[in-house]
């Protein structure tokens, strides 16, 4: 297995202490960086992909995904530009008067490990907060927005509704979480919905890239 | 007609009821017992393990706060100097309350029943965070096993307490195991750190006058099916849709029964209507059928977030009776 392969590996599998040196091996055996991220890339992926399929569970993802950062950690310096991969910058926050986070945050993470920049608003997130990172931000290319409330679904509406009306342009709204539906999401106008973090990644990249 | 003792066990034993299980009709919980501080509406609190909680005004319920200020382990390894385990001594007075609500019972008609949340899962969650919880039980196994075998402990300890006050017949246990699609973690991995735990409590409250355990878990968890009835549980409640519980029921029926399948998130909202309650509830009857099978909402307790949503659902289930025995 080469030192590349060994990397996409070890993400899969979630061994943040091996992966960094990993990671060095690499790049001390001449590997270019991006490549490297690349790997760790295609291992979260694949990671998306099981979990999407119900063979591995909320502690895999999240371990791949701290391998995958502490892996990045070491890559960093070494890339030109600050990620190497970019698909721009997506905006996520759960909802106003929702503080359920763990779906979103495992969205976030398989954001991050697709080439996004994340600004995470966190929780109970309003309109204005939403608006405001839009604007504040550069490169906006994605908001994504989670609920788990049955009772903050019109709230999601609500905000999607205003996003739209704001007049900001060049990004997709995404939503997502226990209780929206294809059909919901597409009433209250979303550009894309995804059941799972798995498939945020891959929608995201693919509405980002079209 | 049997009495709502009798029904249920007609019903869990694949005998003949005259009726639906009408949700939690069987148990008569003790929620007067004192255990810990819970949060009103409105409250930011603390609790006896150090645990805040916030319940903002106008939100459907508390939730707790892991910043690093209020986050109560932050590190796993050093658990026994910070997890300060609260004392489940509480004074006469304090238990008069349950007591007197345990002797109103007919305990011909009813289970007197004890209610213990959260579950050992949960306060590893509730301790630490959610996600620092799940990471450890890859990065630090032992300490995980540690800190779950003290949180036991205190279950135990807090049973003998309760047992002797109120000699109650049933328990009411929450510990919620996944999400609407998935359990939190494999079923390897459950059993790896919670299957022997639970076995112990459960045989605990059995071996000490406990005749029913029901374990509340509103999610997806048919994959831990196999587990549940290893370790004890003889009633899953909060069993979703997304489980397939027909299904479930074929296979494991006689060894476990199910008590869900109205799934509170789509029923329970501001805008409910009975048309839609009623529509569920004949469904979830004529799937799952009149054996090892309870309709009841996911809901962790006998009422709803919105007012007229649980009564709504026992009215159906009512007809439902009617119509199919
Ligand atoms: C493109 O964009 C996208 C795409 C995909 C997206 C996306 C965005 N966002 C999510 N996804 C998707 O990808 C994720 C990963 O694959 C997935 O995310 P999920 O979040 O679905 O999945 C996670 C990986 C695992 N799932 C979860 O984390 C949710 C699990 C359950 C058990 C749950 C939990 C754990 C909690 N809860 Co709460 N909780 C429940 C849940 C019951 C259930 N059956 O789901 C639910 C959601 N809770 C509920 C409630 C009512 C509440 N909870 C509350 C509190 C809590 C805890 C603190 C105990 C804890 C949350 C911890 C935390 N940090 O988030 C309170 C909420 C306060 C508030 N205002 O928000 C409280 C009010 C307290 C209470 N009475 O129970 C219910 C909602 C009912 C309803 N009307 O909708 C509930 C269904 C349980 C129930 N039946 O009562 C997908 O949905």
């Amino acid at each position: 297995m080469s030192k590349i392969e060994e990397v996409k590996a070890h993400v899969e599998k979630g061994k943040s202490k091996i992966v960094p040196q990993l990671v060095q091996e690499a790049l001390d055996a001449g590997e270019a960086p991006q490549e490297i991220l690349q790997a760790m890339v295609d291992g979260m992926g694949v990671v998306g992909d099981k979990f999407s399929a119900g063979e591995i569970f909320v502690p895999e993802m999240l371990i791949a995904a701290k391998a995958m950062s502490k892996g990045v950690e070491v890559l960093k310096p070494h890339l030109a530009g600050d990620s190497g991969i970019s698909l721009g910058t997506c905006v996520i926050g759960t909802v106003a008067g929702d503080l359920h986070d763990i779906g979103k945050n495992l969205v976030a993470m398989m954001l991050e490990s697709t080439g996004f920049k994340i600004v995470d608003l966190g929780v109970d997130v309003s309109t204005e907060k939403f608006l405001n990172a839009i604007k504040e931000n550069d490169n906006v290319t994605l908001v994504t927005l989670s609920g788990l409330l049955s009772t903050t679904m019109p709230a999601m509406k609500q905000s999607v509704a205003d996003i739209k009306a704001s007049g900001l342009t060049g990004f997709h709204v995404i939503v997502g979480g226990a209780p929206v539906t294809p059909e919901f999401a597409k009433e209250i106008g979303a550009d894309g919905y995804s059941p799972d973090a798995g498939s945020a990644a891959v929608l995201a990249k693919k509405l980002v890239t079209a | 007609m049997l009495t709502k003792k009798q029904n249920l066990l007609e019903t869990m034993n694949g005998g003949n009821p005259d009726r639906f299980v009408n949700q939690y009709e069987f148990l008569d919980i003790i929620l007067e017992a004192p255990l810990r501080t819970r949060p009103q509406p409105g409250d930011i609190i603390t609790n006896e393990w150090g645990i805040t909680y916030s319940w903002p005004e106008g939100q459907l319920g508390p939730f707790p706060i892991h910043d690093d200020e209020h986050r109560v382990l932050k590190d796993i390894t050093k658990w026994r100097d910070v997890v300060k385990c609260p004392s489940v001594e509480f004074s006469d007075e304090r238990w008069a309350p349950a007591i007197e609500h345990a002797n109103s019972v007919d305990r011909d008609d009813k289970y007197v029943t004890v209610f213990f949340a959260s579950g050992t899962f949960e306060m590893t969650h509730n301790l630490m965070g959610m996600e620092d919880a799940m990471m450890a039980l890859y990065e630090e196994p032992e300490y995980m096993h540690e800190l779950i075998e003290f949180l036991t402990d205190y279950e135990l300890r807090y049973a003998e307490q309760i047992i002797e006050r109120i000699k109650p017949n049933a328990l009411f246990h929450h510990d919620d195991w996944g999400g609407q699609i998935a359990s939190f973690m494999s079923p390897d991995m459950f059993a790896e750190f919670f299957l022997e735990p639970y076995k112990k409590a459960y045989k605990f409250w059995k071996d000490n006058g406990i005749e029913l355990i029901v374990h509340h878990s509103d999610s997806y968890a048919a994959n831990l099916v196999p587990h549940m009835i290893d370790m004890g549980i003889d009633i899953w409640q909060g069993v979703m849709t997304t489980n397939n519980t027909p299904e479930l029921i074929k296979k494991y029926g006689p060894d476990l029964t199910f008590m869900g399948e109205l799934d509170s998130g789509v029923l329970d909202h501001p805008t409910w209507d009975k048309e839609t309650i009623a529509e569920h509830v004949k469904k979830a009857c004529e799937t799952c059928g009149k054996h090892y099978f309870i309709p009841c909402l996911t809901q962790g307790l006998h009422f709803s977030s919105f007012p007229g949503v649980y009564d709504a659902a026992t009215e159906a289930i009512n007809e439902m009776s009617k119509k199919m025995f």
